[in-house]
């Protein structure tokens, strides 16, 4: 496996801005998640009404139960062999980066984030909303029924593992993530990560004393304080364009016109 | 030699600007969704809760509160006045995959009953009124309340329709939407939660909106202004033990 460093910084010279700035990690990363929401929801549905709702069914076990105990086993396992990946090939030498790599690295951190931005629409706006539609429908039996095996179980882990590996990946690469902790960045990805934790609370509420879904009822109320976290993402930008800026203006010998992220700097 | 050329730092930095602009519209379209469907969503699923009474006074008192803190970000950080705006249109980007994908294609709830409130004019107002006057105090002011009253005359050219009166074969005279909601049954919301047409003052029938409007103006200003403080807080660059 080999290390993140610095000493090699240099050869990335070579490549053209286009090879060091393209699009193909952007859209690989969108159009793998999409795709995979995609046949998710064709999962769904096929099987959520004719196998799902009848909790002690044989069906519900081969059709939903197995996939639950799967999706957690495979989550638990990525979640640890990335961060230990990007910790791993982290750079030891971060206060010898050069402006060049730095400004790509910013780049790699901006396809992270919009890889989290992107995967915790799905999670937290798509599945959540078709819960509703799931409850509207069905009186709810039990914790585990076939909208909240994608949603808490499948969608959340997904977008909190990536939105970890985002920040662990900004730590260990870039100077300006590394020097501290930023706390935009903490709540970005901290506070949607809090809303798979509040599932504990909204499920063991419905099931002691609402068993209704009125979706505005304060048992609910838990995930929005925990999803205005994700202004945290003005916070991040307000960090990261003016040294961005800093960073294109070396690289082009001062040549850039400063736009819009310059006034953020100012 | 620089890595750069001028042409191409200047297509680096609009490459830039499409992550930020794709990143905060995505994370946008999440955040406010979420506080949309878990604080005023009942009201703003169903035909029949859209009643002149809670859903004009709940649902632009609770709704501008992402428009006011985006607009300070991108107001302050970017002179652009498209903050409510650009907010709004990730809500109802997020609400209609829904509406069609979700409760029409898979539960199967005909789009008419579900179709999400338009906040758009209502949108484009506060954002013109922060553009104009260059005042969150002003914006609170005029801008919440425009807000709030251009949210109902917006919505009613679609749902006049389902106001229409009709008399249910067991007797009660009803407008079509509750009518509809009655005959489609929903499991999991009863009956006596449901708050349309529950009030003191019943006499004073239609006249109730401008009035439920109003207050939903003057509580938006005071909400504007605590979201614009939230958005000013959460847009700074906090660094924790910095070594």
């Amino acid at each position: 496996m080999a290390q993140y460093r610095t000493e090699a910084a240099p050869a990335k010279r070579a490549e053209s801005a286009e090879q060091m700035f393209g699009w193909g990690t952007f859209f690989k990363c969108q159009v793998a998640i999409s795709i995979f929401y995609i046949l998710i929801r064709i999962y769904q549905q096929y099987f959520s009404w004719s196998k799902g709702l009848d909790f002690f069914s044989e069906d519900f076990r081969v059709y939903w139960w197995n996939m639950l105990i799967g999706e957690l086993i495979i989550e638990a396992s990525v979640l640890t062999f990335t961060l230990g990946y990007i910790w791993k090939t982290r750079d030891r030498n971060l206060d010898r980066i050069t402006p060049e790599e730095e400004l790509r690295r910013f780049w790699g951190l901006g396809m992270w984030i919009v890889t989290f931005a992107w995967a915790v629409y799905w999670g937290a706006s798509f599945f959540t909303e078709q819960d509703g539609t799931w409850h509207q429908t069905v009186i709810r039996d039990t914790d585990f029924t076939p909208s909240h095996i994608i949603e808490f179980y499948l969608s959340y882990p997904i977008y909190i593992i990536i939105g970890i590996n985002a920040y662990m990946w900004a730590r260990t690469r870039l100077p300006l993530f590394a020097k501290a902790h930023s706390l935009p960045f903490i709540l970005t990805v901290g506070g949607p990560a809090m809303i798979f934790v509040n599932v504990a609370l909204n499920e063991w509420g419905h099931t002691f004393w609402i068993m209704e879904e009125l979706f505005v009822a304060p048992l609910h109320w838990g995930f929005v304080t925990l999803g205005w976290c994700l202004f945290g993402v003005y916070g991040v930008a307000a960090a990261m364009c003016p040294r961005i800026v800093e960073l294109l203006k070396i690289t082009s010998d001062n040549k850039i016109v400063a736009g819009w992220a310059s006034k953020s700097a100012s | 030699m620089a890595l750069l050329t001028q042409s191409q730092a200047l297509s680096l930095e609009r490459k830039f600007d499409i992550i930020v602009i794709v990143a905060a519209f995505t994370g946008t379209v999440a955040g406010y969704h979420i506080h949309q469907m878990l604080t005023v969503g009942d009201w703003d699923f169903w035909l029949d809760w859209k009643d002149r009474r809670w859903w004009v006074t709940l649902t632009p008192i609770l709704l501008i509160t992402f428009p006011a803190a985006t607009q300070y970000f991108m107001w302050e950080k970017m002179r652009l006045p498209i903050g409510a705006t650009f907010c709004v249109m990730t809500l109802h980007f997020g609400q209609w995959m829904n509406r069609v994908f979700n409760f029409y294609m898979w539960a199967w709830f005909p789009v008419t009953f579900t179709t999400p409130g338009l906040m758009i004019p209502s949108a484009i107002f506060l954002d013109v009124t922060l553009m104009m006057t260059g005042s969150y105090m002003f914006t609170a002011l005029f801008g919440g309340m425009g807000w709030s009253l251009l949210f109902y005359p917006s919505n009613w050219t679609w749902l006049a329709p389902f106001h229409l009166a009709v008399k249910h074969p067991s007797g009660p005279l009803m407008s079509i939407a509750d009518l509809m909601g009655m005959e489609y049954v929903r499991s999991a919301t009863p009956e006596y939660i449901r708050i349309v047409e529950r009030g003191t003052l019943r006499t004073f029938g239609r006249d109730v909106t401008p009035v439920s409007s109003f207050f939903a103006g003057f509580i938006s200003g005071i909400i504007y202004l605590w979201w614009v403080w939230m958005g000013k807080v959460i847009s700074r660059p906090v660094w924790l033990s910095r070594t």
